[in-house]
């Protein structure tokens, strides 16, 4: 046991000797945290609003009010010129463009149906969707106010509508942070572990010190343990320390168990550190090895449905994450938090990623022998 | 004069042999960004394909399975029913079986011919805050088609009518592989330089260059430009992969782009350049490069979420990221045939950035040299 202890501290030393190695460990993760929790949500406001008031008659500005009193608009500019609109959306002055013809509010009296115009800037066609959807429904309210005072002696029955009643589980105020907090931790928890254990062995190569390891009588299975174990002891520091945050700054409720959460997580740390270890057979140099966990980081943050929900994306590509560990343990993390699942439902996640870790680990572990040896 | 440019053509050679010597880290730069193109171009994508609802059915008569038809009729639902008690619900939440619950009374068809307005239960699985507020727009959007047509008149004492400008589609890979170019320029760039610099320092060649008469404005030019050099042809493929492959239509001016793209492409190395500086090692050069470009550009630039929506002090913060800038020019000139005087402001910002990073970074590795 002794020779594994004298590598632990040897590679904890490594580690704690690097001030900026440190503060990449424990500052930079909890910085993203707050930039991250803030920055991922799909609403859409503040479009940006130009309105073309052809008519400039009473109810053209009722309308155009209607319009800049909301949360979703803001009115940036007053266009008279409709060849300007494409020059506005080429340099993003606008997005959307409101257009009252002229003699809206005659024609409108006399019950010609004037036609309002919105144009739009389609190239984010999330937002354009969206904006459309609330212009049609300011339009829609717009029109049935004045529908009952212009025309109040020509309506007669009222509809029956179906209205959404709705009840939002888990998330009543429909935060995202619950969401992408312990989503952050994961990401977090995959990235350093990987690299740093990619890292670590091949500078040790790069620098020919491996071989100096090796003629010491340290067993290899001692000196990946050894290698390993730092890692896996940091992995966990760095998550209970972001959890920490989590719960104590951002009041996200842990819905779960903290043990079943930390059992899941040395489970999944198996995938990260037997990933990182392959990754340094593989590779000859640091920044060959860092070139390798990034893109496999980029992948499996991608398929993990950490900010792109697996469901959205094509089904040749919803069947390759279930190739990506990270996806699973998202899940897992995800579902302890929130829904305080328990292990009945998440066994579809754990038996996988468990699978994964034990698979991806002694494969890893096998090859570094073969290649040092 | 003429000595510089020798000087700094020998360190651009003994760079370029640097980089072809190692042709696993070559392969890896040109690999990389193609990949995660294809990926992330048909990942990509906000628009929910496919929403599992349960559906509790109470009443169970023809207007109810009209209604209901109505969402199963939608390409986002796929519907099924479930003949058991609501309190199922949250067993079909935390199975994920069901990310939405329609709640329809036994009193259904009652309340259809009494009613004004007809309360109907919509439970949803808002674990995922996004998802949910998505959903909740499909429903709505499905409700209200559902009352125009079931005798809810809204007469509208006007028409309206919208135009789409160049996306008519809302094709989401229009708008997420042109911001692809935005994020693996920045990041393959800054990594590159910054290694290189840092892996001097680390064998300790650096002190060999610095007893040579080579000027360290020379070598930083002549570190610099090869991967310069390889960013562009990274960029040009990433380019003719969107316009080939996912058919991106390209209606701008490709002059003014790829100049565009150069400022951009040196901004992110002198980025890098900056990096490999401060960092004490090639490892905490690459952590170092990695944390400042990835993730703020996906999340933070507005590659994918818009930052109009971000809170007030988060938008401010975005101001420093390059690709914020980049993301306007790169996607106003493929997708709207931008000009120059359109883009006049975030190409100003990022020549500014440029020329900010270069002073300093060059400062700085002096400083370094020197003590």
């Amino acid at each position: 046991m002794q020779p594994i202890f004298a590598v632990i501290q040897k590679e904890f030393k490594q580690v704690f000797r690097d001030r900026s190695m440190v503060a990449i460990i424990f500052l930079v993760p909890l910085i993203q945290l707050f930039l991250l929790a803030y920055s991922i949500t799909v609403d859409v406001r503040h479009v940006k609003l130009e309105i073309a008031d052809l008519d400039n008659s009473h109810l053209s500005r009722e309308l155009v009010q209607a319009f800049s009193h909301t949360k979703q608009f803001d009115l940036v500019g007053w266009t008279r010129n409709l060849n300007g609109i494409e020059e506005g959306f080429r340099s993003w002055r606008s997005q959307v463009v409101l257009i009252i013809p002229p003699g809206f509010e005659k024609n409108l009296r006399r019950g010609r149906l004037p036609q309002i115009g919105v144009a739009v800037d389609g190239v984010d066609g999330n937002t354009a969707g969206v904006a459309l959807g609330y212009a049609q429904a300011i339009l829609i309210r717009f029109g049935q106010r004045i529908q009952t005072q212009v025309f109040a002696q020509k309506t007669r029955s009222q509809p029956h509508l179906v209205e959404m009643r709705e009840r939002m589980w888990y998330n009543p105020e429909l935060d995202s942070k619950p969401f992408m907090i312990p989503g952050i931790a994961v990401v977090l928890l995959t990235l350093l572990p990987m690299m740093l254990s990619s890292m670590s062995l091949v500078k040790e190569k790069e620098t020919g010190t491996l071989e100096q390891l090796l003629v010491t009588p340290l067993k290899k299975t001692q000196l990946i343990l050894g290698k390993l174990i730092p890692f896996l002891l940091l992995s966990f520091i760095e998550l209970s320390f972001l959890l920490l945050v989590a719960i104590g700054s951002f009041h996200i409720a842990m819905n779960g168990s903290y043990l079943l959460l930390g059992w899941l997580s040395f489970v999944y740390l198996f995938t990260t550190l037997g990933l990182g270890i392959f990754i340094s057979t593989v590779t000859t140099s640091q920044q060959q090895a860092m070139f390798m966990s990034w893109f496999m980081l980029v992948f499996m943050i991608l398929m993990s449905g950490f900010f792109i929900p697996i469901e959205n994306m094509p089904l040749v590509l919803q069947k390759l994450t279930y190739l990506d560990p990270m996806r699973y343990f998202m899940s897992i993390v995800r579902d302890i938090f929130q829904k305080g699942s328990g292990l009945r439902f998440l066994q579809r996640d754990a038996i996988p990623m468990a699978g994964f870790g034990v698979i991806i680990l002694t494969v890893s572990i096998l090859k570094f022998h073969k290649r040092v040896g | 004069m003429k000595a510089a440019l020798l000087r700094t053509r020998a360190i651009v050679r003994k760079e370029f042999l640097h980089i072809l010597h190692d042709p696993r880290s070559l392969f890896l730069v040109f690999l990389m960004p193609v990949v995660q193109l294809i990926m992330f171009g048909y990942a990509l994508n906000l628009e929910i394909q496919r929403v599992d609802m349960a559906v509790f059915d109470h009443a169970r008569s023809p207007a109810s399975r009209e209604f209901i038809q109505a969402f199963s009729g939608s390409r986002f639902f796929h519907v099924f029913e479930v003949n058991r008690s609501v309190r199922t619900v949250e067993d079909w939440f935390k199975s994920r079986k069901a990310r939405v619950a329609l709640v329809i009374p036994a009193d259904f068809d009652r309340q259809l011919h009494r009613n004004l307005r007809i309360p109907i239960q919509f439970l949803m699985d808002a674990s995922d805050a996004n998802a949910a507020t998505l959903i909740r727009n499909y429903c709505q959007q499905i409700l209200i088609s559902y009352n125009l047509s079931h005798g809810a008149k809204v007469l509208l004492p006007f028409a309206f009518r919208r135009t789409v400008f160049f996306n008519p589609n809302f094709r989401s890979s229009y708008f997420f592989v042109p911001g692809l170019m935005a994020m693996i320029l920045i990041m393959i760039s800054t990594l590159l330089t910054s290694v290189a610099i840092a892996r001097e320092k680390e064998t300790g060649t650096l002190e060999q260059m610095l007893v040579s008469p080579v000027r360290s404005r020379e070598i930083i030019l002549g570190k610099v430009f090869p991967y310069l050099v390889l960013a562009f042809l990274d960029a040009a493929a990433i380019l003719a992969i969107g316009l080939f492959l996912f058919r991106i239509p390209f209606v701008g001016n490709l002059l003014l782009l790829t100049l565009l793209s150069v400022l951009y492409i040196v901004l992110a190395l002198s980025l890098g350049l900056l990096i490999s500086t401060v960092a004490s090692s090639q490892q905490v050069a690459m952590m170092i490069a990695q944390i400042a470009t990835v993730l703020p550009t996906i999340m933070m630039a507005g590659m994918i979420f818009p930052i109009a929506s971000m809170p007030r002090w988060l938008q401010l913060i975005t101001y420093i990221l390059p690709a914020r800038f980049y993301l306007l020019i790169v996607r106003g000139i493929i997708l709207k045939g931008s000009t120059f005087a359109d883009l006049l402001n975030p190409s100003a910002v990022l020549l500014g950035m440029t020329i900010f990073l270069l002073l300093v970074s060059i400062r700085k590795f002096k400083t370094n040299l020197e003590a």
